[in-house]
């Protein structure tokens, strides 16, 4: 499986993207890391240029929101992207939210799946058991 | 005219500088007080110096800040720079300047000090009378400088590598090492005119896990960058680690290959000097626990044997710290400085030669890349991984070192990647941890070894 990652926009919090670098890498996974501030277009450019299954993108800073609401009109623009996993986590809010506001709302900006200030394997997990269930191999 | 002249009138030609008067800067240089000179105080200096972090926006935040910091017998005063200005957006800097003036709410998170100008700024400087160092961050630092050194402020912190791969993922390296070549001569040609402008260099780096041998190999290419190009007084520097052993050996051995690489291009004349930082990397939230944090940094500094410490505030996790709370973190560290004798010698012969071992395999490779210049060497081996940082966000950086705490708190390389660590120091640095657990646990003492302090 191969995945594309790295965190959005202008935040440079590198420390967690590296870890995560990591940990996909002892999980199996062919990690692409495209580090931090990292905008959408690179993103998809590079989920293109890798034949990426998964797109995992994470954000500390907050500013994740402002970014996804353009997620879908960028990612129709994409032939080849429509099997793409959409995964986001990290802080998903400026300021305290909750959960239960935040994951509905980004999956209605494309995410298949949303870890909203859930530790990182907890989170990756997550990303194997919803490829367990939905790509039975 | 020199080409570096050219340039120099290029830069100052800029739309933000308000006529600068390169004669008048000079004599001003020329017949300024030694005590705004940190190079007379490290001369005379008998007790480590005390410095503290803090920049507004506004003259008189700034001027008041610094009436705190006299208060609380401040040896060095900082001056630091907002990042508008260290991204060379002056426009931006000045806009949120006139906006800090008009309603009293600081909207940039430092002093903006080309749009502020020299000829005020100096007032402030000579006012106060203080060696004053100029923290900032900066890529390109070419015309901050100058105004800089106009205004009265004669350290300046930085260096290409030291200001770039911690803070930076897209600016180019090898034009961050010719920007710096500039600031170096300037540096020095002043330098001539009356006692010597000190250059820092800034070691904590990511201080997130860095190893001692990468912290100091950074230090010593920077220093010689410096050197070469003139300057005579020099600081390398670097932060609190997280075992005290470790920074002890680290100072020890920092001092003693500063001057065998100084020697070795023939600048013995140039003196060096050792600056410790309290702890750099995630504070604890509560303002006790920080205040405990920041003795111990202190008397570890004195254990090391710094010639400075930069001192950190009971409210670095909060945000920017109050002028009340900084000025506290000052009086604090001189009353504990004061009190503090008779330290024990702590030696570790064991830790310094493997450490003096790795830094000299790291340098020795350096050196050994066919490039012509210094600073292209060190530019190839940051490219290839000779020198990798952990956890710098620049894309130039190779990323493929790891390191983790041995049950001391010592930092430790597990992974060495293209970093030519020598054998014996390798198997030594992994035989200090428990290396049979899998990744997964692996990211999670990471995870707890950048968070030792919180």
């Amino acid at each position: 499986m191969k995945v594309v990652t790295g965190v959005i926009g202008n935040d440079i919090h590198v420390v967690a993207n590296r870890l995560m670098d990591l940990s996909l890498n002892a999980r199996g996974y062919e990690v692409f890391n495209l580090g931090v501030n990292t905008y959408l277009e690179e993103f998809f450019d590079a989920a293109v240029e890798t034949g990426a299954d998964i797109l995992l993108i994470s954000s500390l800073n907050g500013e994740a929101e402002g970014w996804s609401r353009e997620v879908k009109m960028l990612k129709a623009g994409y032939q080849s992207l429509d099997n793409l996993i959409m995964m986001i986590g990290g802080n998903l809010s400026v300021g305290s939210g909750n959960a239960e506001d935040i994951i509905p709302r980004y999956k209605n900006y494309g995410f298949d799946l949303v870890c909203h200030q859930v530790d990182l394997n907890t989170g990756l997990d997550m990303l194997d058991s919803y490829l367990q269930e939905h790509r039975p191999s | 005219m020199s080409q570096l002249q050219e340039e120099r009138d290029i830069i100052l030609g800029n739309e933000n500088v308000d006529s600068f008067d390169f004669d008048e800067v000079r004599e001003f240089v020329r017949g300024a007080d030694k005590n705004l000179f940190i190079s007379h105080h490290f001369d005379k200096a008998d007790k480590m110096l005390v410095q503290p972090r803090g920049g507004f926006p506004t003259y008189e935040k700034q001027f008041a800040l610094y009436e705190f910091f006299v208060e609380a017998n401040v040896d060095v005063l900082p001056l630091t720079i907002d990042s508008n200005t260290r991204l060379n957006d002056y426009a931006t800097a000045k806009k949120m300047l006139r906006l800090s003036e008009a309603n009293e709410v600081d909207m940039l998170n430092g002093y903006p000090l080309v749009n502020h100008g020299y000829r005020s700024t100096r007032k402030m400087m000579t006012h106060f009378n203080h060696p004053v160092s100029l923290r900032h961050g900066t890529p390109d630092a070419r015309l901050l400088i100058e105004i800089a050194i106009a205004s009265g402020i004669f350290e300046i912190e930085g260096g290409p590598i030291t200001y770039l791969l911690p803070y930076s993922k897209n600016f180019p390296l090898d034009k961050a090492f010719l920007y710096w070549k500039y600031v170096e001569r300037v540096c020095a040609d002043y330098s001539t005119l009356n006692l010597p402008i000190n250059r820092e260099s800034f070691g904590p780096l990511t201080a997130t896990l860095v190893p001692p041998s990468i912290t100091i190999v950074i230090q010593l290419l920077e220093m010689l960058l410096s050197l070469e190009e003139g300057v005579k007084s020099f600081s390398v520097s670097f932060s609190q680690q997280g075992s005290m052993t470790q920074d002890i050996v680290t100072g020890k051995v920092t001092r003693a290959l500063a001057e065998h690489y100084a020697k070795q291009i023939n600048c013995e004349d140039a003196k060096i000097h050792l600056v410790y930082h309290q702890w750099m990397g995630a504070f604890p939230t509560n303002r006790d626990s920080a205040d405990q944090l920041i003795n111990m940094s202190t008397v570890i500094a004195s254990m090391v044997g710094a010639d400075k410490i930069i001192t950190k505030t009971r409210e670095e996790a909060v945000g920017i710290p109050t002028k009340e709370a900084n000025a506290q973190t000052v009086a604090n560290t001189q009353y504990t400085l004061r009190i503090l004798s008779g330290l024990p010698a702590i030696v570790d012969e064991q830790e310094e030669a493997i450490l003096t071992a790795e830094v000299h395999a790291i340098m020795e490779a350096v050196f050994n890349d066919p490039a012509d210049t210094l600073w292209r060497k060190v530019f190839n081996s940051i490219k290839n991984g000779i020198i990798d940082v952990p956890f710098s966000p620049h894309i130039i950086n190779h990323n493929k070192m790891i390191t983790i705490r041995d049950s001391h708190k010592n930092i430790r390389i597990i992974e060495r990647g293209n970093v030519p660590i020598p054998d014996h120091c390798f198997a030594y640095e992994k035989s200090c941890c428990d290396l049979n657990k899998d990744t997964t646990s692996i990211v999670n003492d990471i995870i707890h070894d950048i968070g030792i302090m919180q």
